[in-house]
């Protein structure tokens, strides 16, 4: 093999594009999240009307996100968004107990689309920088997480709005790309 | 004058639109992968033109607003509005999410003008085809999941080839008894009874949009393809008698046969203009012929087995051809030279085809008749077209298709 083959080879293998679907109820802060992750400003954000896609390069790997509204006439479309899912973020309001019911509701309800079926998922303890967000632990333990056999999980808690516990979940989300594929 | 400006900011609109974020990352999802994004119909029906300048509502001068084209957006169903302030673009959008089939289009789009100073009462015709195109989109049955519709005892004898018409209403079926039969799809009836061939029926097509029945006559063994060419003018066949024949369809006359291939054709295929075609054999070459004036263009030799398949890429400058070598092979239609060999089968291939864009290639190998993910292990193979032209050796990356 020649040196020119080598360069052909590089120049053919560009990054692995990684198809993210970041769910979750109407101000678990997907949005702040997904500006958080392009190092953009949070300081303006509105209830997403519809959805915003953005794509990011994380350690060789082109990771597009697709984030969708969260309000409850905005969920029944989420569906339309599941095909070729490489992995689902989904994020929780850590201080907003009175819908984790809901919140774990529509959980359990994406973990059994079949067309999510072996989607590894993380799940985004979010808002831990309020002082009345409930710990991972106690998300994890409320919503049974304990319980999902049939793919990879990871609760991560972390803080949208100071970037605390993001790049600890990324790393698993790119650690963690090509479980399902196996 | 008016239609002139207008024609002017089509143009630009339409420019706008895709090199607006929206379009661009739907754009990447790539082909085949349409899923939830709202997308771009056709630039005539979404980058609708607005040629005037909107005032927003009690807006002092500097606060002009300019619409520059509307955006379908599907999922959840709502009206994306590209604007202008200020010299600024913008977008917003307008949901809809009580859109539904029921939905008074014209009380919904009076509505909108009330709340949305950017919809002036000359874009009314323009929102109204756009909300009937999401209503349209609504009402489609969503759900792809496929299931046994009909089971139609067609033939005494086992069946060789199916082909549906363009809408699908109806389906011709050929047959080991030596007949064609065709169906009308909604209700699975028998709607004629092709007879008249002296032997097995191999291969089937339909010409569009609606035929006339020839019995084509003239090669002496099984016909192993068939096909019309764009406008249904001509008629190619290859056979296992080692020759291929062009028909014209309008009298169902041979006009030409080729010889040259010393032993039985496998497929033929026109391009896409009907310019050119080809042929693969069982001798491991192909052939590549001008319609024309029948002449022979170029031999593509270098495949070690029988050629099974060969199709021409959109833009008609190359050919995919899939053999029992194991491999499929990119030529130059012009110079007969391989420019890639793709290897990575275990098994015969049987079919492969370019994609519409003529930038990605699949193939397939396993049972015959089989049609199935589960049985065809395919894998897709993608190169930029520029990178093919520079470098004509194996470049491309293979992916594992089949279990993402």
């Amino acid at each position: 093999m020649g040196l020119l083959s080598i360069l052909r080879k590089l120049k053919s293998a560009p990054d692995q594009e990684v198809r993210i679907l970041l769910l979750g109820l109407d101000n678990a802060g997907k949005t702040t999240l997904l500006k958080q992750l392009a190092s953009e400003d949070i300081s303006h954000i509105t209830p997403t009307q519809g959805f915003n896609i953005k794509s990011v390069q994380s350690q060789g790997f082109k990771l597009n996100v697709w984030d969708i509204g969260g309000q409850r006439k905005i969920r029944p479309y989420w569906r339309n968004y599941f095909e070729n899912t490489d992995i689902l973020i989904y994020v929780i309001d850590s201080a907003d107990r009175k819908r984790f019911e809901e919140t774990g509701q529509e959980l359990a309800e994406l973990l059994e689309e079949e067309k999510l079926s072996c989607v590894p998922v993380l799940i985004f303890a979010n808002k831990q920088d309020l002082l009345t967000a409930a710990p991972a632990s106690e998300i994890a333990e409320g919503l049974n997480l304990h319980t999902i056999r049939d793919r990879v999980w990871q609760i991560q808690s972390c803080s949208a709005l100071t970037g605390e516990g993001i790049q600890d979940g990324m790393n698993w989300v790119c650690k963690n790309v090509n479980a399902k594929k196996k | 004058m008016a239609t002139k400006a207008q024609e002017k900011l089509s143009g630009a609109c339409a420019l706008v639109a895709a090199r607006s974020r929206f379009v661009r990352f739907h754009g990447y999802e790539g082909p085949g992968k349409l899923s939830g994004a709202c997308a771009r119909v056709s630039a005539r029906s979404l980058c609708l033109p607005v040629s005037m300048a909107t005032k927003a509502r009690g807006g002092s001068q500097s606060e002009r607003m300019k619409l520059r084209c509307l955006l379908l957006r599907y999922y959840p169903p709502g009206i994306m509005l590209e604007y202008e302030k200020n010299g600024e673009l913008k977008m917003k959008s307008i949901d809809l999410l009580d859109l539904d089939s029921s939905t008074d289009v014209s009380a919904l789009v009076k509505d909108i003008q009330r709340v949305e100073p950017l919809i002036t009462a000359s874009k009314t015709e323009q929102v109204t085809l756009v909300i009937r195109r999401l209503q349209e989109k609504l009402g489609q049955y969503s759900n792809h999941s496929f299931h046994l519709f009909k089971v139609l005892r067609a033939h005494i004898l086992p069946l060789t080839n199916v082909a549906l018409n363009k809408s699908g209403s109806c389906f011709i079926t050929g047959s080991y008894d030596r007949t064609c039969k065709l169906w009308d799809t909604a209700s699975g009836e028998e709607l004629h009874t092709l007879e008249g061939h002296k032997n097995v029926v191999y291969a089937i097509a339909f010409n569009n949009p609606y035929g006339k029945v020839y019995t084509l006559i003239g090669h002496c063994a099984e016909i192993s393809s068939a096909l019309f060419n764009w406008d249904s003018s001509l008629i190619l066949t290859g056979s296992m008698d080692k020759t291929c024949m062009l028909w014209d369809a309008t009298s169902g006359k041979c006009v030409a046969t080729l010889t040259g291939h010393d032993e039985k054709i496998l497929d033929s295929c026109f391009d896409s203009t009907g310019k050119l075609f080809a042929t693969s054999s069982v001798d491991g070459t192909a052939r590549v012929y001008h319609t024309a004036t029948r002449k022979l263009i170029t031999k593509l030799e270098g495949h070690e087995g029988e050629v099974s398949k060969i199709s021409f890429n959109p833009q008609g400058n190359h050919l995919l051809t899939g053999s029992s070598d194991k491999t499929a092979r990119i030529w130059d239609a012009q110079t007969g030279q391989c420019l890639q060999v793709l290897e990575g089968h275990t098994d015969e291939i049987f079919s492969c085809a370019f994609n519409y864009q003529g930038n990605m290639v699949i193939t397939g190998t396993g049972e015959i008749n089989t049609i199935g993910s589960t049985f065809l292990s395919h894998y897709l193979l993608e190169f930029p077209n520029c990178i093919l032209k520079v470098y004509p050796l194996p470049l491309c990356h293979v992916r594992a298709h089949g279990s993402s």
